[in-house]
């Protein structure tokens, strides 16, 4: 391979109507990846290109971008994966700021309104676990925030304006605060009454996209509908852990 | 508390009574429907060419047979099962119609409630595994028949083997399921820290290989099904001779 056809999506919404694709040819360089080659066009070809990254690493999660059709972190791709054509857009879930910079303020709301986690009480310090039990809850702390599962979830992007649902990257952080062995709340009902978890439809987008491999609907949204299940649908369960939660006074 | 409905729009699909996944014109939907339809017909064509095996033992009746019988119980556990939940909710209802996203463009502004109205049912599914688990016995029932059905012998089969082998990819698949994967531990949020849960979680983990390949078993387990009865009642209809071997 030797030249890139790149299309990216241009558009300054303070100074037009709609955005479309520029098409940019630029040099294959040896495993370069799709940033590589948008920064080759902000460099080289033109300056008021804009787009956000940091580590070039997969790990500050600020570069999601919609690359042929799929939400994927531009450093995390390779350009000799995709061929000679490679189509960079921004995520479209998101309000645009400019060029391939997206407005994910929405996410830091949706943050706020999980309840954070609430330590046990009378826990002696310095706090201990077992790898055992903190396993769960590890999974999730990779998350890097990047939105490409809240980008591809058909909920957040199709029907985001008739539904609450908060998505899937907030479900697994109620998740990683629900199954950590020293917290103290259960976060079902409230996923289950105020964040919409009854809106996903458990169909997989969201972990099949993302970059760190967290098994988002498996390890997090189904358990967690399954605690629902126990407070709002499975009578003997709610006997049960009633009777539970009394006998230890809480 | 900022009220989380400020910037929303009311959903109109919220009142319907019929989901709105059974009255769209849906070329995915209305052809699957089609082609249970046209199978259950086949289903009863059949019964008219094996009518003599009918009148002699009565089993090839294709609207009265063990599987017949038990297929609303297990169906209901299908039908609510998470792995299926998938595949219908993405390739009969459309919801999403692919994750690849320019092929989804066109489905923007489509009614959607997801599992909060009429699939809510779907939140019943630990009942039906119940039902489900209840029912697998009978099915190593069948294997044991299929073994002493000559009295005073043993009967080697390749129909037996065939229920054996169903049978065994139906428990496993059904104690795959996410909801077992709950009950022996997910529901935890500290394996080691009450004295009553000192496994580690073992069950749990044990659980979670399975569980992790539930999709597969899921329709691996199906297609067996549908092969199984096939096959017996071909059997029994004479179409097909059951090699097997009395010990
Ligand atoms: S599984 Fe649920 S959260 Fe994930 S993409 Fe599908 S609907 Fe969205
Ligand atoms: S869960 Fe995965 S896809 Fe979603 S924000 Fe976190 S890292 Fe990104
Ligand atoms: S630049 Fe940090 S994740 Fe891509």
């Amino acid at each position: 391979m030797k030249d890139v056809k790149l299309s990216i999506f241009r558009h300054d919404p303070e100074k037009e109507k709609e955005g479309k694709f520029v098409e940019y040819t630029i040099p294959y360089v040896e495993g370069m990846v799709v940033l590589d080659a948008v920064r080759y066009v902000e460099e080289n070809i033109d300056t008021t290109l804009a787009v956000r990254w940091n580590c070039k690493a997969a790990h500050c999660g600020s570069c999601s971008a919609e690359i042929n059709g799929k939400p994927s972190l531009m450093c995390k791709t390779r350009v000799e994966t995709l061929g000679e054509n490679v189509n960079v857009g921004p995520m479209k879930a998101y309000p645009l700021i400019k060029d391939l910079v997206t407005d994910v303020g929405a996410n830091w709301k949706s943050i706020k309104r999980v309840p954070a986690f609430k330590p046990k009480e009378g826990l002696q310090e310095p706090w201990r676990m077992q790898q055992v039990d903190i396993e769960r809850s590890k999974e999730f702390k990779r998350c890097i925030e990047c939105f490409l599962c809240q980008d591809v979830c058909h909920v957040m992007r199709e029907h985001y304006e008739e539904t609450d649902y908060f998505g899937p990257r907030h479900m697994v952080r109620a998740a990683s605060l629900d199954m950590h062995p020293l917290d103290d709340l259960d976060r079902a009902r409230f996923l289950n009454e105020d964040a919409g978890i009854g809106y996903c439809n458990i169909t997989k987008c969201c972990q099949e996209t993302c970059p760190e491999h967290i098994r988002i609907t498996d390890d997090a949204i189904i358990p967690e509908k399954e605690r629902a299940v126990d407070i709002a649908y499975d009578p003997i369960a709610r006997l049960i852990i009633g009777r539970k939660s009394k006998k230890r006074g809480n | 508390m900022e009220n989380k409905n400020a910037n929303k729009h009311q959903n109109p699909a919220k009142t319907r009574l019929i989901p709105v996944e059974f009255t769209e014109l849906n070329w995915r939907f209305w052809s699957f429907v089609l082609i249970l339809v046209l199978g259950i017909y086949l289903l009863g064509l059949f019964q008219g060419n094996v009518s003599d095996a009918v009148s002699k033992f009565g089993l090839t009746d294709p609207w009265y047979s063990p599987t017949v019988l038990v297929i609303p119980f297990v169906g209901l556990f299908r039908l609510t099962c998470y792995a299926y939940r998938k595949d219908y909710h993405r390739h009969l209802f459309d919801h999403p119609v692919a994750c690849e996203l320019n092929t989804r463009q066109d489905k923007l502004g489509r009614a959607y409630t997801g599992e909060t109205r009429f699939f809510r049912v779907e939140n019943f599914h630990r009942y039906f595994m119940y039902i489900a688990v209840a029912i697998l016995p009978f099915f190593y029932y069948d294997f044991y028949v299929s073994l002493t059905y000559i009295p005073g012998s043993i009967t080697l089969s390749i129909g037996g083997i065939i229920i054996l082998v169903n049978t065994l990819a139906a428990t496993i698949y059904t104690f795959s399921c996410h909801s077992i994967r709950h009950l022996v531990g997910g529901r935890m949020d500290c394996f080691s820290c009450t004295a009553a849960h000192k496994s580690g979680g073992k069950a749990y983990r044990f659980q979670s290989i399975f569980n992790t390949h539930h999709e597969a078993l899921a329709w691996t387990s199906l297609a067996m099904f549908v092969f199984v009865d096939l096959y017996i009642r071909a059997v029994a209809a004479g179409i097909i001779p059951n090699l097997h071997m009395v010990l």
